[in-house]
């Protein structure tokens, strides 16, 4: 996980979420909804975005980048820039899903950011400014 | 709970039932395991029994709906089905075998209220909130099947292949009963492998949802066109992915008080959809 190796016992049918915030100390995964709806629980497994509050730990087989990972992302300043964040919570879910698409389509749409982003709710309705964040990421 | 992770579906077959459970993505079972709904001694993880990918006009049923949505190969009616349901991480997440076999969203049942569906003696939805749920086939239970996959896939003339049988994904669902509350013909030790879709000379998927992505069906219509027959498959309108063999039968439906707006909008997607795939 973000390059690094760890053990951990926990019992069948533990969230990779839990995982993270439990045992790693890892608290930038949020956990909002813990059911599948909101986003804010998104990491990525080798480059795709998942859910973590719904992942069970012992299914996961690949390398899992949280927002501790992305801490240098050019992502993090853009949204900075953009004031795309309010209160916060769903902002490391955001980033997380926005550095997947950026990396798959380095020049996204309008279109592809609604498309891609659409699983990262944000109840304070930073919506606009998101876009505009992951519009202009590499300025 | 134990986890076991088989490498064949013989294998598979042979510790599924009895408490033991399928698990692929997880997406579905997760949550209910989570909120009490569905109990598991031992979840069976299929994802190495199960094949992925697609093949020609063979789906293996652990591809998941990211996979299908972005292949050209695949019928325009499923791929925009995929596109349009849930969200990317879901997609990301999700196999079409479990889609098909996702639970019902109506309300009662999730909060775990006694309704016909959890083995209970009435419905409460019909004398309760129910503006999601059906305007066909809801003489007993009246939710709303909320696969849009399904719907595309019906329209398709899709056959299914399991550990056990082959047969069309119509036959994969049956009505629920006031004796028996199923809603699929699954055994509990019987796994789908793989989908056989029929290429379309044309097709198309119209989802009607409370805003423009990331939602649930309201009304959901696909409409396929093979060997110059038009095949109609509804989402969000019965407990079951349902069926159309002509337009008239949208006369037959039986909406609910709450339920009643679905069948104009039910209606006026038909009629678009089926103007979409006539012969030029
Ligand atoms: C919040 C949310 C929103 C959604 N929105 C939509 C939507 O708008 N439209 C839509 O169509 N769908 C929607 N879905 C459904 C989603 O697509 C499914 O949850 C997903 O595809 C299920 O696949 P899975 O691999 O995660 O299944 P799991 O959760 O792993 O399994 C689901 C069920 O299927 C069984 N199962 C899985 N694979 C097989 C197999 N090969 N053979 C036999 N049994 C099997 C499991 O035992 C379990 O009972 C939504 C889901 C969620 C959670
Ligand atoms: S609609 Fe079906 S699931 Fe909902 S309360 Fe009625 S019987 Fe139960
Ligand atoms: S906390 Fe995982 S989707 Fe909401
Ligand atoms: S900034 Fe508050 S939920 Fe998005």
């Amino acid at each position: 996980m973000n390059g690094h190796r760890y053990a951990v016992d926990v019992p069948v049918g533990t969230s990779l979420a839990a995982v993270l915030r439990d045992e790693l100390g890892l608290t930038g995964t949020k956990v909002a909804c813990n059911e599948g709806h909101c986003g804010a629980c998104t990491v990525q497994v080798d480059g795709v975005p998942r859910l973590s509050c719904i992942t069970l730990v012992h299914t996961v087989e690949g390398e899992v980048t949280t927002i501790e990972g992305l801490r240098d992302h050019p992502l993090v300043e853009s949204f900075v820039r953009a004031d795309a964040t309010q209160c916060g919570f769903c902002t490391p879910g955001q980033i997380v899903s926005a550095a997947a698409l950026v990396a798959v389509s380095p020049a996204p749409t309008r279109d592809e950011i609604r498309h891609g982003m659409a699983g990262n709710l944000c109840r304070c309705g930073t919506y606009p400014k998101i876009e505009e964040a992951i519009l202009h990421w590499r300025d | 709970m134990e986890l076991r992770q088989p490498s064949s579906a013989e294998e598979a077959v042979g510790l599924l039932g009895n408490g033991h459970v399928a698990l692929a993505g997880g997406t579905e079972i997760v949550p209910l395991l989570r909120d009490g709904l569905l109990r598991a001694d031992a979840l069976i993880d299929i994802r190495r029994a199960v094949p992925r990918g697609i093949h020609g006009t063979t789906i293996g049923a652990g591809t998941t709906l990211a996979e299908l949505e972005v292949d050209p190969g695949i019928p325009v009616v499923l791929r925009e089905a995929c596109r349009l349901a849930a969200s990317p991480q879901l997609r990301a997440m999700g196999s079409i075998g479990g889609n098909l076999l996702q639970a019902t969203r109506c309300w009662y049942w999730r909060l775990d209220f006694p309704c016909y569906l959890h083995g209970g003696d009435r419905c409460h939805a019909k004398d309760g909130r129910h503006d999601e749920h059906a305007i066909f086939g809801n003489d007993v239970c009246a939710s709303a099947h909320p696969s849009d996959v399904a719907a595309a896939l019906l329209a398709l003339g899709t056959m299914l292949r399991t550990t056990a049988r082959e047969l069309p994904l119509a036959e994969l669902y049956r009505l629920p009963t006031t004796d028996d509350p199923q809603t699929t013909t699954l055994a509990d030790d019987e796994l789908i492998l793989e989908l056989e879709v029929p290429i379309p000379e044309a097709s198309v998927y119209l989802k009607a949802m409370d805003r423009q992505r990331w939602s649930f069906p309201i009304v959901g219509v696909a409409a396929a066109r093979t060997a110059g027959e038009v095949r109609l498959g509804l989402a969000g309108v019965a407990p079951v992915p349902w069926t159309l063999t002509s337009v008239d039968d949208l006369d037959r439906a039986t909406p609910l008080p709450g339920t009643a707006y679905k069948l104009p909008i039910a209606r006026a997607l038909v009629a678009r959809a089926l103007r979409a795939v006539a012969t030029g």
